[in-house]
């Protein structure tokens, strides 16, 4: 691989000996994929942030790095952690599971990062002022999607150890979604259906994802579709499947592809993404959770306004939300409100990342992304849109 | 049955084979037990697998597994992406991409596959 004098010296040790070792990792991994050279970051999002997630041999890979002097070359913004650190028991952390996800923090505000612990830095202003084109390298497979495909910013879907060597380095092997002629279509899904809600949008996200085996991207006509069942559309893509970028007309910017190089089309119809959806949609509920990925704060507006109609809810509503929208939503009255209606707002996490129990549990979510895992974790979960568990759960 | 590949991650060994089509390893694999979730040991044995999904944590996982002495021997799919590859960098397992899916589909759970650092892969 070739090299600039600045990064061999970096990978020589001359910055130091975390620096030269991340180094080692990127340049294994670059030639391993056959990259020719590094290119330079303008961000890092860290992913396996949560002690449940990387347990004690991530805290001791943090550790090392932060105490062999390792520091963030670029703006850096981490994943949520296990716990709402301002109710660290409510998603059942007991006390060693605390004092690791401690370590884990101090480590990474020790290299420099920006503890956003949400996993939509795509909404946070530092990211937003970042131009298309610029290359970044992020971890956690639904803000990967969303920067390629709605910010036009450019990263592979980067295992979290390897973001983390990238913040350190300012570089990341130059390959995938990096380069150009990789970030054009190959095959087209147009979908012909009713407007999609986030639970039906989720489907259709596994649906390409699952069909989906190209090397580029998929050129996806979802229709006209609002912000938050587009956000899980890109993360059905990011959990189902190998996908780290769509391209959607009038959402990606710079998108260039001509119908030549479209090699198939593929028509999904409506009954398509109903007849899945029956066979995973909730019948009883214990429990809601939403906000997978985080709930943004006009999420939350909408999910009061549509709650209090409803008179409130009789089973339990669990929301995540970054910690910036749970502030603003209680300096604005909105947390109380939410409150009253029978929602827990939490930061810093969500129920997937989170030591808490699911086995057995029935819960409803409208993120396919949750589905995914939270089946995985054991829970009898049900997928359905936000209107439709909100019914569910005013009626008890 | 001999295959050849490419050594992403060159490497010399072999082990039991676990076939799974679509793995995510944050998600589908148990750290603590090192099996899959469906109870299938992967300690000392050789994931088969089409290509990797969904999180990624994934790199963590199989790192985590290599310092808890429940990793695999080996890793050989149809297609690697970076997640599974920078795991495989950081815990020292050989990784053989390159085989079709339609190959790698036939070996048979529990077989033996030596994996070599050419990127053979052997199935006996």
């Amino acid at each position: 691989m070739y090299l600039t004098r600045e990064e061999e010296a970096m990978l020589r040790g001359d910055y130091g000996e975390a620096v030269a070792k991340a180094m080692q990792v990127i340049v294994k991994v670059g030639e391993a994929l056959g990259a020719e050279r590094l290119v330079e970051i303008r961000h890092a999002h860290i992913s396996g942030v949560s002690y449940g997630n990387i347990g004690d041999p991530g805290v001791k890979l943090l550790e090392e790095l932060a105490e062999a002097g390792a520091m963030f070359r670029v703006p850096t913004t981490v994943n949520p952690i296990g716990f709402d650190l301002e109710s660290p028991g409510f998603f059942g952390a007991g006390a060693s599971f605390a004092s690791g996800q401690a370590r884990i923090l101090r480590a990474l505000r020790r290299m420099g990062a920006q503890l956003t612990l949400s996993c939509t830095p795509y909404y946070t202003p530092t990211v937003r002022g970042i131009p298309p084109g610029s290359h970044v390298a992020w971890g956690e497979s639904n803000a990967v999607v969303y920067a390629n495909t709605v910010l036009g910013l450019k990263t592979n879907r980067e295992g979290g150890p390897l973001a983390l060597m990238a913040a350190i380095t300012g570089r990341t092997y130059y390959y995938g979604l990096h380069l150009d002629e990789n970030r054009v279509p190959s095959k087209a899904y147009i979908y012909r259906g009713r407007r999609l809600d986030e639970a039906r949008a989720g489907v259709l996200g596994e649906i390409v994802a699952l069909e989906h085996r190209e090397e580029n991207p998929p050129l996806v006509d979802v229709g006209g579709v609002g912000e938050t069942p587009l956000r899980e559309f890109l993360a059905a893509l990011g959990a189902a499947g190998n996908v780290g970028m769509a391209v959607i007309p009038g959402v990606t910017p710079g998108a260039r592809w001509s119908a030549e190089e479209l090699r198939e089309k593929v028509e999904i119809e409506d009954a398509d993404v109903e007849a899945r959806l029956s066979r995973i949609a909730p019948t009883s509920l214990d429990v809601v959770f939403l906000g997978c990925p985080h709930y943004s704060l006009e999420d939350l507006a909408r999910l009061a306004d549509e709650l209090e109609k409803l008179g409130g809810s009789k089973i339990p509503i669990i929301v995540s939300a970054p910690r910036g929208a749970v502030l603003e939503a209680a300096s604005s009255g909105l947390l109380v409100r939410l409150w009253r209606l029978g929602v827990r707002l939490s930061g810093d996490t969500c129920m997937i990342v989170s030591p808490m129990n699911v086995k057995g549990l029935r819960v409803g979510t409208n993120s396919y992304k949750a589905y995914f895992y939270l089946k995985r974790k054991g829970a009898r979960v049900g997928l359905a849109p936000e209107e439709w568990l909100l019914e569910l759960a005013a009626r008890g | 049955m001999k295959l050849k590949g490419r050594a992403l991650v060159p490497g010399n060994a072999s082990g039991k084979a676990v076939v799974i089509d679509y793995i995510s390893f944050y998600g589908d694999v148990d750290v603590d037990r090192a099996t899959l979730r469906d109870g299938r040991s992967l300690k000392g044995s050789v994931i088969v697998a089409r290509a990797s999904r969904g999180s990624t944590v994934g790199s963590y996982v199989i790192y985590a597994l290599a310092r808890k002495h429940g990793a695999p021997k080996a890793i050989v799919m149809e297609k690697a992406e970076p997640i599974v590859v920078t795991g495989c960098v950081l815990a020292g397992v050989p990784l053989v991409d390159g085989i079709p899916w339609s190959q790698l589909s036939k070996i048979r759970e529990g077989s033996v596959v030596t994996v070599r650092s050419d990127g053979t892969v052997e199935v006996s």
